[in-house]
C-alpha cells in the first residue's frame, strides 16, 4: 500500500506547499485582526442598554451563527458583484472570515467582560472613574486575561475555515494540495502534507497562547 | 463649625423625604437625615432594612426615586451636579473589598488619583506608600489582592479611598466578611480616620466602634429610620419594640 505513496512527489511540491501555507498564515492574521476589531465593536454595541445598538449587534451576531460560513462566502464572492461591489478573491476571502469570526469573538468578548465581578465596576465608579476609565483600567484588563483561551480556540476554527477560501481560487495551503491531487492524481499525498501543515500551525497557535499566558501571569493578574 | 464644605448652609448630607422602590419594594421610606461636617453616624438594624442601599444613595450607586437628597451641597440628579466629580469627593468601602485583583496593593491605592485626580504618578506614590503604612501595611505595598489576608485587604481599600483625600467616606459593613480575628485590625484604622476629623457613615453592627467613635446611631427597620440617638441613649435606653429585639439578638453573645 505505501509503495504507492510517492514521497518523492511531496518533495518536489514542497515549494507550493511553502506558498500556500505563508499565504494561509497572513491571511489567517489579517482575518482574525479583522475578527477581533469586529468582534469588539460588536460587544460593545451589544453590552449598552439601549436598544439602538444592542438588537443591530444580536441580530447580526445571530444571522451569522445560523448560516454556513460556505453560504456567506458564496454570497460575498458570487452575490456582491451582481449588486455592484467587484472584489479580488483574497479581499472577500478575507472579508468572509473577519466578518463570520467577528460574530463569535463578539460573544467571547461579551462574556468576558460580564464573567468580571459587578463590585470591579462599582469599585471604579464610587472612585470617580468615567465609564472609558473603568473599561480601560479596571474591566478590560482582567477580561482580557479570561479570553485569551477561548479566543485562541476560535483563532484555530478561523485557520481551518480559511480552507474554504480554496473554494473561490485563493492559492493557498488546502489549494496547494487540491493541486497535487489534481494534477497528479495523488490526492493521498496531497490532503496528508496539508493536514501536517494544519497540525503545525495549530501546535504554533497553541505556542503562542501558552506565551502569552505566561506573559499574563507574570502582570499579577491572579484572582 | 466653618460652612466651607458645606454650601447652603445645610449638613454635608442631608436626605430629605427620600423614597426609593425596587420594584414594588418600597426600600427606602420618607427618608430624612443630616450629617455634619466632622459627625460619624454608625447605621444599624436588621438585614434587608435598607441600611446599605441608603449609604450606596449618597454617591449615586442607587438612584433615588423622590425627595431630596444632598451631598457637599450638591443635589444629586440636578443636571448641573457632575455625578463623577462629586464621587471623588466620597470615599466608599465595601463589604467584599473590591479591590483590583490585576493591581499590587500600591496600585489600588493610585491608580484613581492618577488617572481621575490627575496627580503626577511619582507623587501618587509617595502618598501611597504613606497611606499603606498609616494603615499597618507598609511590607505589603507590592503584594496582589490575592496574597493578603481579609483584613489586610479591607485595610488596602480603606487606603485606597483615603488616596482621594475625600471629604466623607461611607463604609458598607465593612467587617461583615471577615473572620473574627481580622476584625479589630480594620476598625482600628476606622477609628484612626475618625478621629482625624473625617465625616463618616458606617453601616455596621460592631457596637463597640459605634460606642467609641459614632455620635449617633440610626436605627433602620424595613426601609424606615426607627430611631436615631447617641450612642449611649440608644445602647441603654432603646425606645421602640422593634430596636429593643434587634438589640437584644445582637448583643446576646
Amino acid at each position: 500500500m505505501l509503495e504507492n505513496f510517492s514521497f518523492r512527489t511531496i518533495v518536489e511540491y514542497l515549494p507550493l506547499f511553502g506558498q500556500g501555507l505563508v499565504t494561509t498564515v497572513w491571511l489567517s492574521v489579517l482575518s482574525f485582526a479583522g475578527a477581533l476589531a469586529v468582534g469588539i465593536v460588536l460587544a460593545a454595541m451589544n453590552l449598552q442598554r439601549g436598544r439602538l445598538f444592542r438588537v443591530p449587534a444580536k441580530a447580526y451576531i445571530d444571522a451569522v451563527r445560523a448560516t454556513p460560513l460556505l453560504a456567506q462566502l458564496y454570497f460575498l464572492y458570487f452575490g456582491l458583484p451582481r449588486l455592484g461591489f467587484v472584489l479580488p478573491e483574497l479581499v472577500v476571502g478575507i472579508l468572509a472570515l473577519s466578518l463570520n469570526s467577528g460574530a463569535y469573538v463578539a460573544e467571547i468578548i461579551r462574556a468576558g467582560i460580564l464573567s468580571i465581578p459587578r463590585g470591579q465596576v462599582e469599585a471604579g465608579v464610587a472612585s470617580g472613574m468615567t465609564y472609558v476609565q473603568r473599561m480601560r483600567l479596571v474591566i478590560l484588563p482582567q477580561a482580557f486575561k479570561v479570553t485569551i483561551p477561548p479566543l485562541l480556540g476560535q483563532a484555530i476554527v478561523l485557520v481551518k475555515d480559511s480552507a474554504l477560501l480554496s473554494l473561490i481560487s485563493v492559492a493557498e495551503l488546502t489549494r496547494a494540495g487540491q493541486l497535487l491531487a489534481s494534477d497528479r492524481f495523488m490526492p493521498a499525498e496531497g490532503f496528508i502534507t496539508i493536514a501536517a501543515f494544519y497540525l503545525l500551525l495549530y501546535y504554533g497557535l497553541k505556542g503562542l497562547a501558552a506565551l502569552s499566558g505566561r506573559w499574563l501571569g507574570l502582570a499579577g493578574a491572579r484572582t | 463649625m466653618t460652612n466651607l464644605s458645606s454650601k447652603n448652609g445645610a449638613g454635608m448630607i442631608e436626605f430629605r423625604g427620600v423614597n426609593k422602590w425596587f420594584g414594588q419594594l418600597n426600600v427606602l421610606k420618607d427618608i430624612t437625615l443630616s450629617v455634619e461636617p466632622r459627625e460619624v453616624v454608625v447605621v444599624c438594624g436588621p438585614s434587608g432594612s435598607g441600611k446599605s442601599t441608603l449609604i450606596r444613595c449618597i454617591n449615586g450607586l442607587e438612584t433615588i426615586r423622590d425627595g431630596d437628597l444632598t451631598v457637599d451641597g450638591q443635589r444629586l440628579g440636578d443636571p448641573a451636579t457632575n455625578m463623577t466629580r462629586l464621587r471623588t469627593e466620597i470615599g466608599f468601602v465595601f463589604q467584599s473589598f473590591n479591590l483590583y485583583p490585576h493591581k499590587t496593593a500600591l496600585e489600588n491605592v493610585t491608580l484613581a488619583p492618577i488617572h481621575v485626580r490627575k496627580i503626577p504618578r511619582t507623587e501618587a506614590e509617595k502618598a501611597g506608600r504613606e497611606l499603606l503604612a498609616k494603615v499597618g501595611l507598609a511590607d505589603k505595598v507590592d503584594a496582589y489582592p490575592a496574597q493578603l489576608s481579609g483584613g489586610q485587604q479591607q485595610r488596602v481599600a480603606i487606603a485606597r479611598c483615603l488616596g482621594m483625600r475625600p471629604k466623607i467616606m461611607l463604609f458598607d459593613e465593612p467587617t461583615s466578611a471577615l473572620d473574627p480575628e481580622m476584625i479589630s485590625e480594620v476598625l482600628d484604622v476606622m477609628v484612626a480616620v475618625a478621629e482625624e476629623g473625617m465625616t463618616m457613615m458606617v453601616v455596621t453592627h460592631e457596637m463597640g466602634f459605634a460606642r467609641k467613635v459614632a455620635q449617633r446611631v440610626v436605627f433602620m427597620d424595613a426601609g424606615a429610620i426607627v430611631e436615631s440617638g447617641t450612642p449611649d441613649e440608644f445602647f441603654s435606653n432603646p425606645k421602640t419594640d422593634r430596636s429593643r429585639a434587634f438589640l437584644s439578638k445582637i448583643l446576646r453573645h
